[in-house]
Order: C-alpha cells, then sequence, then structure tokens
C-alpha cells in the first residue's frame, strides 16, 4: 500500500514538472522574442522524464535491497537453539515472521518470532521515512536542474529522443538478462549439486532414487540410501522421443508432401490450418487425453492381446506427444517444400517424371536438410514437454527399452522434486537443478545443429 | 502495302504453315489463362529434323505455345488448351494419353538453367534411370558420356563427373540441361529462349550446338533475337499477340516478309 | 552415332512399358498422404470428441428442491447479518429437517446417511441468499441444493443399483431415500451454478472453476502488461534503431534462444531469482505474470520485428523527406502502420501463455486455494494448474467438471486465436 502512494506521489510531480517546463520554454521564447528549436510540450517531457526516472530508479532499487537487507538481519534476531534445531529451515522462520508482522496470527506465537516481528515492523518504518525523504530530495533536484536546463539554445526534442532512445536499447537488455538469469540460476544451484553429488553418478549412474534424504551419505553405515543416477531418466525420454517421432514424421511429413504437392488450394486451405490446431491445443489437455482416454484404451486392449500395459506407460504418453508433435513436422517440412524453386521441378516434369519422381527424387533431396532440421526442432520440443508425461507416463524411474511399462522423464521429476515444500540445502531439490541443466544443453544444442543445417545446406541453390 | 483497315479481314497466316513430312501438327490451337485468351487459333507443322525459330515481340505467346507442344501447362492450374496437337497422328491431349511417355519424346530446355542439385553424372542419367532405359551400370555410362558428348560438355567435365552440377558455370549448366534432355533419346527438343541468360561467348556456343543438333533432332527454339534465329534456324515463325502471322524460310523472313506487320517488327517499328 | 544412346523408337517402347507401374507408385503416395493427413485428423476428433462427451455433462448437476423456512433467529441469531452470525446459525440444521420430513429416516444412522444426500455447501448457500435478499427472512421458498456427487453419479447411472452394496459407494438406504425425493418430484438435473461459478473444492458437487478463471485473467493481464511494452520496445530498437554491431546479433542471439528453450526452464529461473532471491510470496498472479512474460517476450519480439520489417522503406523516406527525425518516423508512422501485425503476434503469444502449466507449477500456483484473488497480490491459481489437479481426483464427477474446464479452456484459446486471424485479414494492407 504504501509503495503504492509513493509511486502516485512520484507521477505526480513528475507531471507537476511537465507543466514547470513548459512554461519556462514559453518564457525563454517570450524573453529571446524568437521561435524555439522544438516544440514546447517537448520542453515539458523534458522536465517531466529528467525528474521521473532516477527517482523510479533510487525508489525501486531501495524496495528491493531493504527486503534482502532485513532477512540478512534479522538473523541476529533468530536465537541460536531455533538455529541449532534438527529442522531449521531459515525460509520458514522468515514466513513466520513475515506472517506475524501482517497480523496472520494463528495461536500464540513463540516470544522471539513476536519480537522479530516488532523489530522488523521498526526497520520498515525507518525505511518508508528514508524512501520518501529521499525520493522527494531526488525528484526535486533533477528537476530543477532540467529547468534550469531549458534555456534558449537548449534543443529540447533531441534530449528527449535520446532519453527514449537509451529507454528502448535498455528493454532490449531484457533478453540477454533473461538469459543471464536462467544461466545463473541453473548454473549456480547445480555446482552445488554436483560439490555434493559427483559428477561420474549423475551422468552415469543406473539407479535414480532421491527419496531418502536426511541419512548421511558416506561414513554413517547408510551408504547409498539415496542416489542420483540419471540414465533412468535420460532413457525415459528418449523412449518415450522415440515413440513420439514414430508416429509423427511418417504422418507429418507424408502429409506435408501431400499437401504441398498434391492438394487442390481448397484442399491445402482446409487442412493446413486444421493440423496446426494440433499446436496450439495446451499441453495439460494433452495430458489429460492421454491419462484419461489413451492409457485405459492402451490397457483394456493389450490385455485382449494377452500384453500386461502398465496404466502408465510409456506408450501412452508417446502416442499422445507425437500427436502433439505432428505440425511441428508437417508445418516446417511443408514450408521447406514449398521453398523448393519451382524450376526444379519444371526440369523433372519436362523429362518425364510422375508426380512421385519428382518429388521423392528432385523436391525431397532437395529439401531434406529443411526437414531433418524441422525433425530435429521436433525431438527438441518432446524432450523439453513437461505435462504429457507428468500425467500419463509413470513417477518410477526404470531403466527399459519397453514401451508397455511406466518410465520417468527428466522434466517429470523436475516438476516432481520442485512441486512442494522445498528445502535450497539439499541435493534432492538441487537434483532438480542439475536435470534443468542437462534438459537446456540438450534442447539448445539441438537447436544450433538444426540451425547449422539449414545454414550450411542453403548456399546450394542460392 | 496493306493498309491499316484491311487487317481485320486477315486472319490466315501467311506462308509455309505445312511441312512434308512433319513430327508435330499443330491444328486450331488456342491457349486461355482464365479468360484471357493467350494464343488464338494457331495451326502449323514443326518439320522432321529441322530447327525452326518463334520470334516476336515480348508477350506474344511464344513461350506458351512452346509450352503446349510437350504439356508443360498442364502444371498450371488455370491454363486451358483448345485445339489438337498430334505426334504420329496421336492427338497429345486425348485423355487417354499419358504424359509421361509424350515428355521423354519431346524434351524442354529451359531459359534459366536448371540443372539438379545432384552431381553431374546424376543430373544426365536422372532420365534413363526414372525410365529405365538402362539395362545395367556400364550401359547408364555410356549413354551418360554419349549425352555429354552430343552436348559439347564431354571434355570439360569429364574428370570431374561427381561435382555438383550447379557448380558449373551458367554456360556449362545449359549444355548440361541440354544433355540431360538428350539422354532420354527425344525425337523434338524444345528450347525456350535458352540463351538469354547467357553471356555472349557461352550463347556462341549453344548457338553452334543447336546447329549441329538440327541433324539428329527436330528443334524449336523460341527466341528475342532476329539475329539468333537467322543463325540457328532454317524456318522462322512470327507471332504477334497470340496469332502465328507468318511462316517462312529464315532468309526470306527476313528479307522479303510477305505480311506488313511481320515487315514492322523485322524493320524496329514494333516490339 | 555409335550404339550407346537408345534410338528413339526403342526408348518410346521401353518407357511405354515402364508407365504402369509408375503410375501405381504414383497414386500410392498420393494415398500415404491422404492417409497421414485422415489420420491426423482422426486424432484431432477423437480429442476433441473424449473432452467434449466427458464434459458436457460436466456443465450440469443433479440438484433437489426444499422448502426452507427462513427463520431469522435460528438463521442469524446475532441480527446483523455478519459471517460470525451466520457461521453459529442453525442454516444447515434448518436444511435437514426439510430433508427428514420428506424422507423420514430413522434413528441416528439413517439421518447422518440422509444429511450426506445434501451436498455440505447448504449452509453457504442459505448465507448468500439471505445476504442478497434479507426480504427472505419470514417465508418459506423453495431452494435447490447441490446432491452430494456419489448421489450425483448414481443419478447419472455410474453407479449401478445392481452392484452389490459393499462394492458400491453408495447405500441401499440412500438410494431408497433418493427414490422417495424422485417419487415427489424434488430432483431436477440443471445447468451447474457451480462449474462457472464456484471456486476450487475438496467436493466435486462443489467444484468451480471462477477462482482459477480470474486467476488466469489476472496473470495474464501481468505477461500482457509487461511483455507487450517491452517486446514492441525491443522489436523497433532492434530493427530501427540499433546498428548491426556485434551486441545486436548477441541480443537476437539470445532472442532465439530463449525461443528454443523448454517452458519448465523458465518457472525454473522464476522460482530461483523472483521467489528464492528477490524473496516474492509464491503462487501469486503477479509473479506468474512476470515468468509467462519473459516466456512469450521472444514470440511477440519476432512477429513484431516481422511486422516492422513489413512497412515498405518508402513511407521512411516520406517522412524523412518532410523532417521528421528518427525517432518521429517511428513512433509516427512506423509503429501504428506495423500495429496489426504486432497485435496479432501478440495476441497469439498470449493464447499460448493463457495454455501454459509447468512454468507455474514451478512458481508454486498448485496449491489448494478457495477464495477468488482480489488482486495481481493475493494467491491464486490458473485454469490449465487447476485442470491438472483435478485431473488426480478420480470422482466421475471431477472427470466431467474437468473436461468441461477443459472445454472453458479450449474456447478461449479458439477465441483468441479466431480474433488474431480476424484481425489479421481485417488490417492486412495491401503495399
Amino acid at each position: 500500500m504504501f509503495s503504492f502512494y509513493i509511486l502516485v506521489g512520484i507521477l505526480l510531480i513528475s507531471f507537476v514538472f511537465f507543466f514547470l517546463g513548459k512554461n519556462q520554454a514559453k518564457k525563454v521564447a517570450y524573453t529571446n522574442k524568437k521561435k524555439l528549436h522544438s516544440l514546447i510540450h517537448y520542453y515539458g517531457l523534458y522536465s517531466l522524464l529528467s525528474s521521473l526516472i532516477p527517482t523510479l530508479g533510487i525508489f525501486f532499487a531501495i524496495t528491493i535491497c531493504d527486503d534482502l537487507l532485513f532477512a540478512e538481519l534479522i538473523k541476529k534476531y533468530i536465537p541460536d537453539e531455533v538455529v541449532n534445531s534438527k529442522d531449521y529451515n531459515f525460509t520458514i522462520v522468515l514466513a513466520q515472521i513475515n506472517n506475524s508482522v501482517e497480523g496472520l496470527i494463528f495461536g500464540t506465537p513463540p516470544e522471539w518470532v513476536a519480537n522479530a516481528a516488532a523489530i522488523w515492523k521498526s526497520w520498515v518504518l525507518k525505511s518508508n521515512t528514508i524512501t520518501v525523504a529521499v525520493c522527494t530530495i531526488t525528484i526535486f533536484i533533477f528537476g530543477f536542474f532540467s529547468l534550469k536546463k531549458i534555456q534558449y539554445e537548449f534543443r529540447s526534442r533531441n534530449a528527449v529522443e535520446k532519453i527514449v532512445t537509451s529507454i528502448l536499447a535498455v528493454s532490449s537488455m531484457i533478453a540477454i538478462l533473461t538469459t543471464i538469469a536462467i544461466i545463473f540460476s541453473v548454473v549456480f544451484e547445480s555446482i552445488r549439486f554436483f560439490a555434493l553429488i559427483p559428477y561420474d553418478e549423475f551422468l552415469f549412474g543406473t539407479i535414480w532414487n532421491p527419496q531418502f534424504e536426511g541419512a548421511d551419505r558416506a561414513g554413517s553405515g547408510q551408504e547409498g540410501l539415496s542416489q542420483y543416477g540419471a540414465i533412468p531418466l535420460f532413457a525415459g525420454t528418449f523412449l518415450i522421443s522415440i515413440i513420439a517421432l514414430c508416429v509423427s514424421v511418417p504422418v507429418g511429413l507424408f502429409s506435408a508432401i501431400y499437401l504441398s504437392e498434391y492438394a487442390t488450394s481448397k484442399e491445402r486451405a482446409f487442412f493446413k490450418p486444421l493440423l496446426e490446431i494440433l499446436a496450439g491445443i495446451p499441453t495439460v489437455v494433452y495430458g489429460f487425453f492421454a491419462a484419461l482416454t489413451v492409457a485405459p484404451f492402451l490397457r483394456s486392449s493389450g490385455s485382449i492381446f494377452g500384453l500386461n500395459v502398465a496404466s502408465e506407460s510409456a506408450l501412452a504418453a508417446g502416442l499422445v506427444m507425437g500427436i502433439m508433435i505432428i505440425p511441428f513436422i508437417s508445418s516446417l517440412s511443408d514450408d521447406v517444400i514449398n521453398a523448393v524453386p519451382q524450376s526444379l521441378r519444371d526440369a523433372g516434369y519436362g523429362l518425364g517424371s510422375t508426380k512421385n519422381e519428382t518429388v521423392m527424387k528432385i523436391v525431397l533431396p532437395a529439401a531434406l536438410p529443411g526437414v531433418v532440421a524441422s525433425i530435429i526442432l521436433a525431438v527438441s520440443r518432446a524432450v523439453g514437454e513437461t505435462m504429457i508425461v507428468v500425467m500419463a507416463a509413470g513417477l518410477a524411474a526404470n531403466l527399459t527399452a519397453n514401451p508397455l511399462e511406466a518410465v520417468t522423464t527428466v522434466t517429470s521429476q523436475i516438476v516432481t522434486i520442485l512441486v512442494g515444500d522445498q528445502e535450497f540445502e539439499s541435493a534432492k531439490t538441487l537434483s532438480a537443478f542439475a536435470l534443468a541443466l542437462t534438459l537446456i544443453i540438450i534442447t539448445l544444442a539441438m537447436n544450433f545443429y538444426a540451425l547449422h543445417i539449414v545454414k550450411k545446406y542453403r548456399e546450394q541453390y542460392e | 502495302m496493306l493498309i491499316n483497315n484491311d487487317l481485320k479481314t486477315l486472319d490466315l497466316t501467311v506462308g509455309d504453315v505445312f511441312s512434308q513430312n512433319p513430327r508435330l501438327k499443330a491444328r486450331n490451337v488456342s491457349v486461355f489463362y482464365g479468360d484471357n485468351k493467350a494464343i488464338d487459333n494457331v495451326t502449323i507443322d514443326i518439320g522432321n529434323k529441322e530447327v525452326i525459330s518463334f520470334i516476336g515481340p515480348s508477350g506474344c505467346g511464344k513461350s506458351t505455345f512452346l509450352r503446349c507442344f510437350n504439356r508443360m501447362n498442364d502444371t498450371i492450374d488455370s491454363c486451358a488448351v483448345k485445339g489438337e496437337i498430334t505426334i504420329d497422328d496421336e492427338n497429345i491431349y486425348d485423355k487417354k494419353i499419358d504424359v509421361v511417355p509424350l515428355r521423354a519424346r519431346i524434351g524442354m530446355v529451359f531459359q534459366k538453367p536448371n540443372p539438379f542439385p545432384k552431381s553431374i553424372y546424376d543430373n544426365v542419367a536422372y532420365g534413363p534411370r526414372i525410365h529405365g532405359l538402362s539395362e545395367n551400370k556400364e550401359h547408364l555410362d555410356g549413354i551418360v558420356e554419349e549425352s555429354l558428348k552430343r552436348a559439347g560438355l564431354w571434355e570439360e567435365v569429364i574428370d570431374r563427373l561427381d561435382s555438383p552440377g550447379t557448380g558449373l558455370s551458367g554456360g556449362q549448366q545449359q549444355r548440361l540441361c541440354i544433355a540431360r534432355a538428350i539422354a532420354v533419346s527425344p525425337e523434338v527438343i524444345l528450347m525456350d529462349e535458352p540463351c538469354s541468360a547467357l553471356d555472349p561467348i557461352a550463347t556462341a556456343k549453344i548457338e553452334e550446338l543447336i546447329h549441329e543438333l538440327g541433324n539428329d533432332y527436330s528443334i524449336v527454339i523460341v527466341t528475342h533475337s532476329m539475329q539468333q534465329a537467322a543463325r540457328v534456324s532454317k524456318k522462322t515463325a512470327y507471332f504477334h499477340l497470340g496469332k502465328l502471322i507468318e511462316v517462312g524460310r529464315t532468309k526470306d523472313i527476313f528479307t522479303r516478309p510477305q505480311h506488313h506487320q511481320t515487315e514492322a517488327y523485322i524493320s524496329g517499328k514494333i516490339g | 552415332m555409335n550404339n550407346k544412346i537408345i534410338s528413339p523408337s526403342d526408348a518410346l517402347d521401353i518407357v511405354k512399358k515402364s508407365i504402369v507401374k509408375r503410375r501405381s507408385r504414383d497414386n500410392r503416395l498420393k494415398l500415404f498422404g491422404r492417409i497421414a493427413i485422415g489420420v491426423a485428423v482422426c486424432f484431432l476428433l477423437t480429442l476433441f470428441y473424449s473432452i467434449f462427451t466427458k464434459g458436457y455433462p460436466g456443465f450440469f448437476q443433479y440438484y433437489v428442491t426444499l422448502d426452507i423456512k427462513f427463520d431469522r433467529e435460528r438463521i442469524d441469531p446475532k441480527g446483523d447479518l455478519s459471517d460470525n452470525s451466520l457461521f453459529d446459525g442453525e442454516a444447515s440444521i434448518i436444511v435437514n429437517e426439510s430433508l427428514y420430513s420428506i424422507i423420514q429416516p430413522k434413528g441416528r444412522k439413517e439421518k447422518k446417511l440422509a444429511k450426506k444426500i445434501v451436498s455440505s455447501g447448504k449452509d453457504v448457500r442459505i448465507a448468500k441468499m439471505v445476504k442478497n435478499n434479507p426480504s427472505l427472512f419470514g417465508t418459506t421458498t423453495s431452494v435447490k441444493f447441490a446432491l452430494d456427487d456419489d448421489v450425483d453419479s448414481f443419478l447419472r447411472g455410474y453407479l449401478k443399483r445392481e452392484t452389490p452394496e459393499n462394492e458400491r459407494r453408495i447405500s441401499d438406504k440412500a438410494i431408497q431415500f433418493i427414490d422417495k425425493l424422485n417419487e415427489e418430484g424434488r430432483i431436477s438435473y440443471e445447468f451447474s451454478d457451480y462449474i462457472l461459478g464456484g471456486s476450487a473444492s475438496g467436493n466435486a458437487e462443489m467444484a468451480g472453476i471462477k477462482g482459477a478463471f480470474i486467476g488466469s485473467m489476472l496473470t495474464l493481464s501481468v505477461c500482457l502488461l509487461i511483455a507487450f511494452p517491452l517486446g514492441v520496445a525491443t522489436a523497433v530498437y532492434l530493427e530501427e534503431i540499433a546498428k548491426k554491431n556485434r551486441i545486436t546479433e548477441f541480443i537476437e542471439v539470445n532472442i532465439n534462444n530463449l525461443a528454443a528453450v523448454p517452458s519448465v526452464v523458465f518457472g525454473i529461473m522464476g522460482l530461483a531469482i523472483f521467489i528464492s532471491i528477490f524473496g516474492m510470496p509464491r503462487s501469486i498472479p503477479l509473479v506468474g505474470g512476470m515468468v509467462l512474460a519473459l516466456m512469450t517476450l521472444p514470440t511477440i519480439i519476432i512477429s513484431s520485428r516481422a511486422a516492422i520489417r513489413a512497412v515498405p522503406p518508402s513511407v521512411r523516406d516520406a517522412a524523412y523527406g518532410i523532417g521528421a527525425s528518427k525517432i518521429q518516423v517511428i513512433f509516427h508512422h512506423v509503429i501504428p502502420l506495423a500495429m496489426p501485425g504486432m497485435l496479432t503476434g501478440t495476441i497469439i503469444g498470449m493464447a499460448q501463455a493463457l495454455g501454459e502449466t509447468a512454468p507455474l507449477l514451478m512458481i508454486g500456483m498448485v496449491a489448494f486455494i478457495v477464495d477468488v484473488p482480489n488482486s495481481v497480490l493475493d494467491p491464486g491459481t490458473v485454469l490449465p494448474v487447476q485442470i491438472f489437479m483435478w485431473a488426480d481426483f478420480a470422482e466421475r464427477m471431477f472427470i466431467q467438471k474437468t473436461s468441461a474446464a477443459i472445454i472453458v479452456l479450449l474456447g478461449f484459446l479458439i477465441s483468441m486465436n479466431a480474433l488474431a486471424v480476424y484481425l489479421r485479414k481485417k488490417l492486412e494492407r495491401r503495399w
């Protein structure tokens, strides 16, 4: 609430400076009896922006920092017995204190919590006062300074445009910032994970069983209770992706060939968007369909043939994922096939090829790099897919090549581990970050490779 | 000299429309793109083992008419062909005729060279392979070699048959396309402005080649250049706005044209 | 002339012989293509059929009509219609009394059974009614109450009479009571006021998507407010202002990478940065919107750049010619002309964001939240996550309501995409 009022205040004052700036400009024009370089509103804008932007910056800086600062400082007010107790978890303690601060009191909290809350409240009060003071000073200093600058020679429009350009440039940095944020969050925690679990166990171990935490890993006589071998996860991801490809590549490729070479324009106008609908359906809907329709169907048809299909099978998840991926292959391949120049087809027809021969021996080979790239991109999508596997495949890490069994995947484990309470210190939670790191590396590598293939073979007919 | 009003009454083509021993006969052929009439009631014979040029100003329909002979217009949805074109007394537009053997008999070379993104060998071997013309690898090698020789390209590519066809120069690529067409043993070769994308030296080479090929094949060449027509062909047909105006020996067309429109084109008044 | 090249007449014979086989191969390829499209369309239809047949009944429920005596002293003892007073009141007892008067249970056991027939939300319903309309006090009015989800399943025919009692979820006596109510014509099948008006609940008959829906709207609004300006600003900067140097290339590579990163990873980033480091609360639409905004940003940037590139240079040249500055050209000419394309891309991006589940699971929007969020700072959930959570419940009614929720979600997605297509067609310019 308080922040809201401050923001409103800052905005209002900067608007005041807008008018002050305009007036100043008018005065300067009058005294000099000549026209100014820029239109009047640019001077107002200049004042507004000059006063607003630095103040907003300082405001946000303080707001973000003080929460972090308080969290550090409050540690001093947590009694030692609590810190040294077995289930000590700073996040939960912090939440307790925060609840008390906001007045959400359930029963009688321990005295130290009430104390800490009182101290926190006093800090907040101090911080608020400081914020108001600093913001007021900043906005007035910058505001009046900007007014001073409005002289006859001042090219306000240029100044405003420079500010606008800088804002645009900074906005563009958001992409880089996001990447940095992702890398930072994943890599940092992964490093902490690999401090606990050695690389080779993670990458080459065949048992994934992170359930038993709390037992010491080595030297307590209970070694090996918790294991982090990710091979079953990689195998599960691989198995489901293969099944998905078996569905999507034939359907997608032949659809693309038909739509680009054989279909009438009416057929194409009707069926191409229809296929694209498959891409627009949310993955949670696919997951629901897989779990509640496909899996039971496979199970019952399996029992007719005497096969034992698990209720959460790789086949169910793979099939549905294949359906989801069809448009990736069909659309991209269709684009690539269409991009093959008509002159090549004409040459083929001119020699007496049937359509089939033209397509299979001339067009497809020419389009092959693009088709392969589209398949790689589809695989990358399959690997990164989460909801279908969480809902339809299993959660038990099972190293198998049998599609009728339940398997789990990298993404499924990430979700299972991170949904719910986490302790950021435990190997279990950190393993999710290591898995995420592997996931990022694999999907980005595949995307780079696909792009590389397309670039390398583009020279062929250009 | 005929005056302007007499134009409308003169609907007939002037000159030697018919040949002694025609390979192809076109009778009353009209071509429509949607409602637009691109070729209007053209009748002409293509003689056996001779080179005939189609000339005329841009947009007069020469290429469209050329493409009727091997039914390449079929690939364009809005195109409709009326009339009759016969080869050995069979109308090629008859519904029972399969277009594939037709196109093996009547080959085509396009304006812009369009070799396949395959090796030189595979480019030439493509046709024989799909039609099953060769019995074994040796036979195929022989066909490829002979085709490249007849196209005048063999000496230049003998040591790089496996390199991509697209790596050749423009003129070489066009000769590769000619070799490709020859490899399926056609009787007629249609050429749609084959030299317009080439430099003068490459053009000269190909013109020489066409002259030689005229001994073994019936060639129809569409060209923008009257000088080229004069160099390569014995017979010339002049088209104007979709109509066939005059046909005759190339020498005669250029020195003593019978129709005033032909004369106007030759002397540069139009086109 | 040597004998390597075949003579034309021989060639013709060979070709004519091979034609039949080649034509059949051609037809086969065409057939395969048709089969492939048919298979894909079949999948699509099966999916929709399955969802719609399961979901359509989810919009309806069985209700029982009971005559309720709105006795003020009993319902609102403190007389002020406050939550406290209503909580202490005897609304449930009054409902039960009305029920007993019809089916006449004997003894405590039967009464307990009878009570369970009506959904446990009966007192909430009474409370809502008197708050909205205090003039009900002193009257006896008919009120429709939802039936418990097992009763509902029985009435729909999923729980069968024929099954032996100990294998059934509903007892013989309860069935007797239900039959009695049916004889009196008090049971009706109506459009459910819970599915759209209710929020998450452990009881299937009271479960609804209102909370999740509002949560989705709030989250999407935050996403739009962040992603659209940032996306357009970045696109404008990269296309119009920035020089082609290493930095801009680097930014472009980043954008393309972000478009390829799986959505879960954005959730992880949100968890680690927004929640752990910045200490923002979990499960609030603000954080969800921020995560979705970063995820949608590449889509908006790429489509906005395409829209900007489509504006012909002649427009810019004309503006420069009059003496406009670069910024003026951009804001007065380029952006308005590119706006349709940018909007279309944004709508498509928002549609994708609406259906996203995994990243929001990561930041905790998966808690069981009963209240409808009032602001972007209140804990909430979104529609896809709600669907995910309900998918675990085995009760028939939950399956139906989940499918109904999916229908609502798909309905919105279809409308958004249709809007984008419509805008694209309507505002398409032929330069």
